[in-house]
């Protein structure tokens, strides 16, 4: 297989969810190489792990995170597109530790103080590993305090808010207060299903999305674009 | 019309028959009523139902926890929370300061073989499981003051994350299609068992409720065809049991479920609550689509009672209720539950106005 050819390959695995060789799914690819096997064999042929990530596990991911947008797929085949990202990405870890691979920045994620959901945290979490981020996840009840104790260990980190509850979404306000007090220029994203445009405004957040795509969008525009 | 009961209103409603006014229900946050009663609005321990004239009372009579004897093992507590296992074997950690669904912190089943190992055995139809006495005093409370009784539970999809948590559902859809129908349909038959004693000792509910939270924002948790070949065949089994015995079934669910209407109303559903609008979920659409054949209860955005403004809430009662109550299927009732940024004021404004707006002349 050529260059291209395999990182095709891989990027039509994660949209397919084929994590390995012995994954059963999906069952009409029973048998055949995986995202951990292609990722394996494009790095021992030489390829540059830079066009691995790129080229084969985000835009794989890119294609899963568009049609996920669209209710063209959804959550379970969205988990197994994310399962077969992270196949590829262990294998590019030693890449990614001695800079030959490079993620686009650094995002801090975390289910806002009071609030115990974390599916749709995940969900975004997620994608956004599957787009080049690296994400530092502070997991669900997060105070304000702690996503800024991170921010201040990530410089430029970009920071995103979940909530799941109109109860607890309020508790958005006091952390992004916080971080516009200590750190004014860092990115605020925010998401969550009371959330609105509005509500993001209002409370001086960066960006919201009702979709992880959507971040995804505006972090390309906004950041790795300029 | 003359003024109907309770009961009488809401059998008429989830037939779409003729009544005198729409329904009137509601679910309230723990914090509400505590904020309500430190204010003087009630009393504790005082009857809902009662004091808001509600024309439903509800009861959850079962336990469907694997070990459904045993109570949950404290695993570490701080000031604010409890880590817990559960009779499912689940690890969950829950506020104690406010009231909030549980994180899922860890699951003893992750897949078929932790399902068969360590749930599926234990699901038997024990007489233990049932609250009797509950089910019995509150049927008889129901009876007494007129209000339509509903045997309450969760649905056979509400059922797997407490033994699994979603993701390892979710994921179990896309690789192991037989798992999940097997739990769909093991929980389908234990319902209907435990119903059946229950119902052939105590008499039978009004109607069934069915909580299902089977959607996100904007998005359900599964496509429709995955709903179709895996969940649907144990709402079939469950409704056509109700159905059997003359019930209605109302199926509540969470987030954004349009895409699995029609595939839930195959199965039996009469009545879809709560209807999210902030996920999506859009009432006059619904009422447009499936009207027809189905009643509905909430689908009003409770954000427009956050900020106690009268006016706010008489825009989405007058946009919606008149249009609605059209085939006499309607319930007044939030889009989820009344939190405590909503004055005991405001949800008194929203009942009277709705049922004004919602009378039949």
């Amino acid at each position: 297989m050529s260059d291209m050819e395999i990182v095709d390959r891989i990027a039509m695995c994660v949209e397919r969810g084929k994590v390995d060789k012995n994954a059963p799914y999906p069952p009409d690819m029973k048998g055949l190489d995986g995202v951990k096997e292609l990722t394996a064999q494009a790095l021992a042929g030489g390829m540059d792990p830079n066009i691995v990530l790129t080229c084969g596990l985000m835009a794989g991911m890119s294609v899963v995170g568009k049609k996920f947008s669209k209710n063209e797929v959804f959550v379970p085949d969205l988990l197994m597109a994310a399962k077969a990202m992270n196949a590829g990405m262990e294998q590019l870890k030693p890449a990614f530790d001695s800079g030959a691979a490079k993620h686009k920045g650094t995002f801090i994620i975390g289910t806002v103080q009071g609030d115990l959901h974390d599916i749709g945290k995940n969900l975004v979490r997620m994608m956004l590993e599957g787009a080049g981020w690296k994400v530092i996840d502070l997991g669900v009840d997060t105070p304000p305090e702690k996503f800024l104790a991170e921010l201040e260990k990530n410089p430029g980190a970009v920071v995103g808010l979940s909530a799941l509850l109109t109860t607890t979404m309020v508790n958005m306000d006091k952390t992004v207060k916080l971080i516009r007090e200590k750190v004014p220029a860092t990115i605020v994203c925010v998401g969550g299903a009371p959330l609105t445009q509005e509500f993001c405004d209002k409370i001086g957040a960066d960006a919201y999305a009702p979709d992880p795509q959507g971040i995804i969008e505006y972090l390309d525009e906004k950041i790795c674009n300029n | 019309m003359t003024a109907m009961t309770g009961q009488e209103r809401m059998r008429n409603i989830l037939a779409r028959k003729p009544v005198d006014r729409i329904g009137l229900y509601e679910h309230f946050w723990a914090d509400t009523l505590s904020r309500w009663t430190r204010e003087g609005h009630l009393t504790p321990g005082m009857s809902l139902e009662d004091h808001f004239g509600f024309d439903l009372q509800m009861m959850w009579a079962f336990n469907t926890a694997a070990r459904h004897d045993m109570a949950p093992e404290i695993i570490e507590e701080t000031e604010e929370t409890v880590l817990t296992r559960d009779g499912n074997g689940a690890v969950l950690r829950r506020h104690k300061q406010h009231d909030t669904t549980p994180e899922h912190v860890d699951f003893l089943v992750k897949d078929r073989a932790g399902w068969e190992e360590h749930i599926k055995p234990f699901l038997t139809a024990d007489r233990a499981r049932i609250n009797f006495d509950g089910y019995r005093s509150a049927r008889r409370e129901a009876a007494e003051k007129n209000r339509f009784f509903v045997w309450a539970g969760s649905g056979v999809f509400e059922l797997m994350p407490p033994v699994c948590g979603h993701e390892h559902m979710l994921v179990g859809m896309a690789t192991d299609p037989d798992w999940v129908k097997d739990m769909v349909n093991t929980y389908a038959r234990l319902t209907i068992d435990l119903m059946e004693i229950l119902f052939s000792e105590e008499g039978l509910p009004d109607g069934l409720w069915f909580y299902e939270d089977m959607g996100f924002k904007n998005r359900p948790f599964m496509s429709p065809a995955m709903y179709r070949e895996m969940i649907q065949p144990g709402h079939f089994a469950t409704m056509r049991y109700a159905k059997s015995k003359g019930l209605p079934v109302i199926v509540h669910s969470c987030g954004y479920v349009a895409p699995l209407v029609p595939g839930l109303i195959e199965a039996g559903m009469d009545c879809l609550q709560v209807i999210e609008v902030k996920a999506g979920m859009d009432l006059l659409q619904l009422y447009r689509d499936f009207g027809d054949r189905l009643s509905f209860m909430g689908g009003l955005d409770v954000r427009v009672l956050y900020n106690n403004d009268k006016s706010a809430i008489d825009r989405e009662l007058t946009e919606k209720i008149p249009i609605v109550k059209g085939n006499y299927g309607y319930a007044l009732h939030s889009d989820h539950s009344i939190p405590d940024q909503v004055s005991y004021e405001s949800y008194r404004y929203f009942v009277e106005r709705g049922l004004e707006l919602g009378t039949y002349s």
